[in-house]
């Protein structure tokens, strides 16, 4: 027996139906920068991390008028570039994070992140051009955010721990009223290379 | 349940196919579309956009109040955002529809000099003003918590949309939700 195009047509629209996904890691290596990419995907939401070198973040703030110790210090950080984003549409709630909630698990202990309030008790024994610390403050993925329907930002994450070192992330997000703790293992802090042109 | 037979009925099973890939290709990474053209969803109460008077790299001074009875889209950004950066051909596009219908924008720089948006200028060519916030104080009187932030000023001076990240703004849908605005 031959399907009809209407029972073709259902499967189809099934098929199409905006089912929440499953949550879904994805690792591999990022297409500009061949550096290691974490992307996390569930329930509306895409979070993803990829590394940053040191030599990318010295010369990023050496731009912006750090001096040598300065940029050393945020460097050896541990700093990944972050995307977050509410990848559903306008008949979901938005959706809501706050970093100061998620924590780093590693040989060291467990930890928060070195979010932006930290990073000014930390500037606060340095001389930083006042320019130079409204970009570092905006170049920081925002601590607390809400995005409504294809909101996101983009913006460094710094982790506190030597370059090399491994970690687990532990990170959280709410949806209308609903709160979800995820974990990702086996992160990899950016070794301080220094690679050279072939 | 049926098994469709590829070789009497060609058509509907390459739709099928079609249809499969498709859905395969929706769910694929979510960060990859992330230049919506969708309009935003209203803020459920409108709140009133702080006041500012800010000079652009030419030195012409920008006050926001002198904008009142028109439509006014504020963007906060710095050169140095990568989703600064990718929006901005498209509100380019989106003003030089918009300009028509007396609708203003302008796209407020946080913490930069004029050398910096000059520069930035010969890559990203704009013809809507760019008045710089050198001192963050301007965002920090705004509901931003960063870059880029957009706002839409509705005629009665309240912020009506705010959206976070970059977006399509010359897509047909956003155009049209902002005149409609102004001719509401």
């Amino acid at each position: 027996m031959h399907p009809s195009l209407h029972q073709i047509a259902l499967v189809i629209a099934v098929f199409l139906l905006p089912l929440p996904l499953p949550a879904k890691l994805s690792t591999g290596e990022d297409a500009d920068t061949a550096l290691q990419y974490w992307l996390w995907e569930e329930a509306g939401i895409a979070f993803r991390l990829t590394q940053r070198l040191p030599d990318q973040t010295r010369a990023f703030f050496a731009a912006r008028g750090f001096d040598q110790a300065a940029r050393e210090r945020v460097a050896l950080a541990c700093v990944f570039q972050s995307e977050f984003q509410n990848t559903a549409g306008n008949d979901s709630p938005p959706v809501e994070y706050d970093l100061t909630e998620w924590r780093v698990h590693s040989t060291q202990g467990t930890r928060p992140l070195l979010v932006r309030e930290a990073w000014q008790t930390v500037w606060a024994d340095y001389a930083l051009p006042e320019s130079a610390a409204i970009a570092f403050e905006w170049s920081l993925l925002p601590t607390r955010q809400r995005y409504e329907a294809k909101d996101y930002n983009w913006g460094m994450t710094a982790y506190g721990l030597p370059p090399g070192s491994m970690f687990d992330l532990e990170f959280r997000w709410s949806r209308g009223g609903e709160h979800y703790t995820r974990r990702i293992d086996g992160i990899r802090c950016p070794p301080d290379v220094h690679p050279e042109p072939e | 349940m049926f098994i469709p037979n590829p070789s009497d009925e060609p058509m509907p099973y390459r739709v099928l196919a079609t249809a499969l890939v498709l859905c395969l290709l929706a769910t694929g990474s979510g960060l990859a579309a992330q230049m919506s053209g969708d309009p935003p969803r209203p803020l459920e109460k409108p709140i009133p956009a702080p006041g500012f008077t800010l000079e652009d790299m030419d030195g012409t001074t920008h006050r926001l109040e002198d904008h009142g009875g028109r439509v006014v889209v504020v963007s906060f950004w710095a050169t140095w955002c990568p989703p600064c950066r990718e929006e901005m051909p498209s509100m380019e596009r989106a003003w030089q529809a918009l300009k028509e219908h007396d609708i203003v924008m302008l796209a407020v720089n946080v913490g930069e000099d004029a050398d910096t948006i000059f520069a930035f200028t010969g890559d990203y060519p704009v013809s809507f003003p760019l008045p710089m916030d050198r001192d963050s104080s301007v965002l920090k009187a705004w509901p931003v918590r960063g870059l880029p932030t957009t706002f839409v000023i509705d005629k009665q001076g309240r912020i009506v949309y705010r959206v976070i990240g970059g977006r399509d703004w010359s897509s047909p849908e956003l155009l049209q939700m902002l005149i409609d605005l102004q001719n509401r």
